[in-house]
């Protein structure tokens, strides 16, 4: 039975990916609908309460329901973090192709470059710094995601347009007249946007999980929005006394990057499956 | 057939099915056949006939997705394997009773270790030899297989030897645990002429000294002619003829068979071209002192060439020789280090990118693999399109037309127009490629060994297509070829190339008298030897 | 080789070099003035007279070199880096340099055992759900990897936490850096970063596999261990570069499981720097993960060539190549 559930095989792990997607979606964007309560609105009287049929998730230090804030939370987080990424893909791939379209050139060698010093600048480390020196908010965050995240889009990006470019059809293209332009856009294109998109989904995960650690820390939004992050920040403090705080936005985190895990997964395993050996 | 005495190994009825997607498809069907001792057999067969199923199917080495549905395996009186069962000891048979030899010997290798690791964890895996002993024991193998420096081979990587001495080295290592039976899979054709006979002497030889039963499978009538006792034809997982190899090659009963031998005469018969002279004629391409670095490695070496208007010109050289490179060279695919290549008085390396665009349509290239060159994702008509719409050249109506055309002029019939490549045959694939070179009516053709990946029969074609077209539309061609049998009867002229440079430049049909060369000579001479009593 | 050698160490040098300037520019772009965040600290300053405020942060101004043009402060602050000076702490007076100093050995412990725990866990799983492929424990090892790779490292941290510490008492909460309290957050990260080592080396396992010198082992007849172990040296390489990674992600991730488990490393120093404002450690703390990183990799470049034969002998055997 287990076997079935978690059977990786015939992309079922992709399928549960969609469907958990899907739910999140639903819950999330349809929050208003869903529940009746002010997310925002605070409530003295009902502090910290544990969870209970009111309250499935109890309530915070406001005395507000932790499930519906998670929930409009997620609007935030997951807008933001696919709109960061999304730059961060656009330019990772355009900067990537054209690096891999002009290899060993001079072009080339300063574009590689210019990622080498970027690679230097660990993402957390950055985020800290900026964070530090410029103030702690979300849209920090997000500048510094798309300023270095494109980095390892490029790489990946460069590797497979280096790889297309040995294979016979590129070759093919080229003396028989393509531009620049076409030569990107109908031969490296096509063959990088699946791997590519495919990383993506595995970097968004990523991006949501980094984003919710720096947010405990302090170091992303502030509180009293609701957002993931900053509700984390917000129970970490009273941890000891009262881990549900925690609870819902941990759990949203989790199932979140889960569901795009799992799409990632089972896209990978679409793109390249393994013979069995004995 | 089963009443021989000395009868050695036998395969009986043995039915292989392959799963794609939720369905079965076989691959080998009722496929029976014998060994004597000391004797060696060829199985020859086409790309997809499923000889190399054949050969997995008989060490237990099938992939996951393969199911032996019946079939069974005796070597000597006993029956060591009901290939249907899971179970069967293969440990004990593999390597000991029946060794394999693979294709590409360099990947055949673990990179990583040394060959004197491959020894010993042999030996001593099969308790034939302690720690102490095996390097004595290996170096006697390897002695056994002409190598003069065995101690320095065995302090060797397999990326630091030759494909040759690799598959040298790994007939070693099957050797020495002294099987009695050798599968072969096609353990030359990644190697070229000279390496090629070099294992097939060797193989040869060992074969009688050890008294070992080979089985030699192969694609190359030449290989299974020279080698072989007997020869299985294999079709479309059938075996459909077998016998004495002479008389299966001198007269063949069945009609598969007969294709296959006269496909090949058709490439081997010279039509002896009278030797045109050429000198009057315009001068289209020129190159002079052409040279090329890889890394400090030198890959073409002073090349000097002229190619006139309609003539023909082949290049001859064994693979790595440099020959793809000039191609990529004139094609402005790789950048040269010195010399000139001057087409029609403008210097091709000299070009910037837009001019070096248009140059492509004065020249064009076919390449040697044929579907790998046409984009998967477009359809026959498009692919031909392709190069019209990027160099601008009429409007949609007019490319199209020109296109459905040249289509025409390949054999490319309309009903095939809207298919894409995965869905045509290799020989169809490369005459789409050939249409959308010509399409741009360019005055130099070039043919980077665009008939050697195909079948036999398909090579003929082909070429018989080319020639058409050559009258046609009189353009010249630069054929590069490793196949001397191509190039004979096809070209004018022929260069031959070797470690990057241009040994000699004759008419086609003096090269084998005139030539003084001796690498020349050295490669007629190999190849000749594998086709005696092949030409009839 | 020698040579290879000096050109990676230049260029190395080279990013170092550009890496440090876009963190020169970062903290000349910061909004606010730092001295006057300094003097803010030390209140007696601040909230006595206006005109001994505006004095003191002239004065501050000059010795940090602030009224300089900006060429001028740039080579002023890159020398005082070429000499190792970073400054004094705003926050305690120390020099930044033995503050890190103090600092260092802790979060080199942690990382170091959390790579080991990260290194057999890896190893251990990756093999042996390659083994299994497409069987119960292969699934089961996959979903498991999965589920840890998408849960957040304080999560895991806060569950191990609340359990060791708060239920079953075995884990003492205060901030010494002691063996005993090395284990509990050595295994969270160990546990955040297994997944990838796990998924890496079963899939190096079975591209391994899938090559033609195994076909052609088994067909030898070699055992079956031996057999795994030919796969297995070949996935060796690609795990040389996963450490380096690995240990870069540690040393600059281990911020939040240093926080968590009052663990007194670098991550933690800088992060309550960070909520103080203390420009010289945020500044100094940026230098030496830049200089980390850009180490680790040139590290793991070198040592690549050592192992793998193929870079090594290149050039001195003729490397054979079809063109």
């Amino acid at each position: 039975m287990l076997k079935k559930i978690i059977n990786f095989k015939k992309s079922t792990s992709f399928i549960a990916g969609i469907i958990l997607l899907c739910i999140l979606f639903i819950l999330i964007f349809g929050a208003s609908i869903i529940s009746p309560l002010d997310p925002v609105e605070q409530n003295a009287a009902e502090r910290l309460q544990k969870p209970s049929l009111e309250h499935p998730l109890g309530t915070d230090r406001f005395g507000r329901d932790i499930l519906t804030r998670t929930l409009y939370g997620g609007q935030n987080t997951l807008i933001s973090s696919v709109v960061a990424l999304s730059v961060a893909l656009l330019i990772g791939l355009f900067v990537g192709l054209v690096a891999g379209l002009f290899h060993g050139t001079l072009l080339d060698a300063v574009l590689m470059r210019i990622i080498d010093v970027l690679l230097a600048f660990p993402f957390m480390v950055l985020a800290m710094i900026v964070a530090g020196l410029f103030g702690t908010s979300l849209f920090h965050l997000l500048i510094v995601v798309a300023a270095v995240w494109w980095v390892s889009f490029a790489r990946l990006a460069r590797s497979i347009a280096l790889q297309v470019k040995s294979e016979t059809s590129f070759a093919a293209a080229q003396i028989l007249g393509a531009s620049h332009l076409t030569l990107i856009l109908k031969e490296l294109l096509p063959k990088a946007a699946g791997p590519v998109l495919v990383f993506a989904t595995f970097e968004l995960g990523t991006l949501i999980l980094s984003i919710s650690a720096l947010s405990f820390l302090g170091l992303g939004s502030q509180p009293p929005s609701p957002e993931w992050g900053s509700m984390l920040a917000d129970g970490r403090d009273h941890f000891m006394q009262t881990p549900h705080i925690l609870l819902g936005p941990s759990l949203f985190v989790i199932l979140t990057v889960l569901a795009f895990n799992l799409i990632g997964e089972g896209l990978r395993d679409r793109l390249d499956p393994y013979e069995k050996f004995e | 057939m089963h009443a021989t005495t000395n009868m050695l190994f036998e395969v009986k009825d043995l039915e292989v099915t392959y799963l794609q997607g939720d369905q079965r498809e076989p691959v080998l069907k009722d496929v029976s056949f014998y060994m004597e001792q000391n004797e060696t057999v060829a199985l020859l067969g086409q790309s997809g006939s499923g000889k190399s199923t054949l050969a997995k199917a008989m060490t237990g080495m099938l992939p996951h997705s393969a199911r032996v549905t019946s079939g069974s395996l005796t070597i000597g009186t006993e029956q060591v394997a009901n290939l249907t069962d899971t179970s069967t000891p293969w440990q004990r048979i593999r390597g000991r009773r029946i060794a394999m030899l693979y294709q590409d010997p360099r990947q055949a290798l673990n990179p990583l270790m040394k060959i004197k690791d491959n020894f010993r964890e042999l030996l001593q895996d099969h308790q034939l030899a302690s720690s102490r002993d095996y390097l004595q024991i290996s170096e006697q193998w390897l002695y056994a297989l002409n190598f003069q420096d065995a101690k320095r081979v065995l302090e060797c990587y397999p990326f630091q030897l030759s494909g040759g001495m690799c598959q040298r080295v790994c007939l070693a290592l099957a050797l020495c645990l002294k099987p009695s039976v050798l599968i072969a899979d096609e353990p030359t054709s990644a190697l070229d002429i000279v390496n090629q006979r070099e294992v097939l002497d060797v193989l040869k030889t060992v074969q009688k000294q050890y008294g070992l039963t080979l089985l030699m499978i192969t694609h190359d009538l030449a290989v299974a002619n020279s080698i072989g006792d007997r020869v299985l034809i294999l079709n479309k997982g059938k075996i459909v003829e077998e016998g004495n190899t002479k008389k299966v090659f001198s007269k063949p009963q069945d009609s598969y068979t007969k294709q296959l031998l006269s496909a090949r005469s058709l490439l081997s018969e010279s039509p002896q071209r009278k030797s045109v002279s050429f000198q009057s004629k315009q001068k289209l391409l020129e190159i002079k002192g052409l040279e090329k670095q890889f890394q400090q490695k030198q890959v073409l070496t002073n090349i000097d060439l002229t190619l006139h208007r309609h003539e023909i010109m082949g290049i001859l050289g064994q693979s790595g020789c440099g020959k793809s490179t000039l191609a990529r060279c004139v094609m402005g695919l790789e950048t040269i280090n010195s010399g000139q290549m001057m087409y029609k008085g403008t210097d091709l390396s000299k070009l910037n990118n837009k001019k070096r665009r248009a140059m492509s349509k004065h020249i064009q290239l076919v390449f040697q693999e044929a579907r790998g060159s046409l984009h998967p994702g477009r359809t026959a008509l498009q692919i031909v399109m392709e190069p019209l719409h990027y160099l601008h050249l009429g409007n949609r109506k007019e490319r199209q037309s020109l296109a459905e055309a040249f289509l025409k002029e390949v054999g490319i019939s309309s009903d095939m127009h809207a298919r894409k490549p995965p869905q045509l045959s290799t020989g169809q694939c490369q005459r789409i490629a050939i249409a959308r070179a010509l399409v741009l009516r360019p005055e130099v053709l070039i043919c980077d060994e665009a008939v050697s990946a195909l079948d036999m029969h398909v090579q003929a074609q082909i070429l018989k297509l080319l020639q058409q077209l050559h009258q046609k539309f009189e353009f010249a061609i630069l054929m590069i070829s490793h196949d001397i049998r191509v190039l004979r009867s096809f070209c004018h002229t022929i260069a031959v190339i070797d470690q990057g440079r241009f040994c000699e430049v004759r008419p086609a049909n003096a090269l084998e008298k005139e030539s003084k060369n001796a690498y020349t000579k050295k490669l007629f001479h190999s190849a000749l030897e594998m086709e005696k009593g092949l030409s009839l | 080789m020698l040579l290879i050698f000096s050109r990676k160490i230049l260029e190395a040098l080279l990013t170092l070099g550009l890496a440090t300037s876009i963190l020169f520019i970062l903290i000349r772009l910061a909004p606010g003035d730092p001295v006057a965040i300094m003097i803010g600290q030390s209140s007696d300053v601040a909230s006595s007279n206006t005109e001994r405020y505006e004095q003191k942060l002239l004065e501050l101004r000059s010795e940090f070199g602030l009224n300089q043009t900006i060429f001028q402060q740039y080579f002023i602050w890159m020398k005082q880096l070429i000499l190792f000076d970073l400054g004094d702490s705003i926050h305690t007076g120390r020099s930044v340099m033995t503050e890190i100093a103090d600092r260092l050995p802790a979060t080199i412990l942690l990382s170091v055992a959390a790579l080991f725990i990260q290194i057999v866990l890896g190893i251990l799983l990756g093999v042996l759900s390659a083994l299994k492929f497409g069987r119960f424990f292969d699934h089961l090892t996959r979903f498991l990897c999965v589920l840890f790779a998408s849960t957040p490292g304080f999560v895991i941290g806060l569950v191990l936490l609340s359990t060791f510490a708060v239920t079953f008492s075995t884990y003492e909460i205060n901030t010494e850096a002691k063996l005993s309290r090395l284990w509990l957050p050595a295994l969270t990260l160990g546990m955040i970063g297994a997944p990838q080592w796990i998924r890496t080396i079963r899939a190096n396992m079975l591209t391994e596999f899938g090559q033609p010198y195994i076909s052609s082992a088994v067909s030898r007849g070699l055992k079956y261990r031996r057999i795994v172990e030919h796969a297995f040296k070949n996935t060796l390489l690609p795990i040389v570069t996963m450490t380096g990674l690995s240990l870069t992600t540690l040393i600059s991730g281990a911020v939040v499981i240093e926080s968590i488990f009052s663990w007194p490393g670098i991550g933690k120093y800088a992060l309550d720097s960070i909520l103080l404002k203390d420009y010289p450690v945020i500044q100094g703390y940026a230098l030496l993960m830049i200089a980390l990183v850009i180490v680790i990799h040139l590290v793991i470049e070198i040592v690549y060539s050592f192992i793998d034969p193929r870079i090594h002998r290149k050039g001195e055997e003729n490397v054979k190549k079809d063109y």
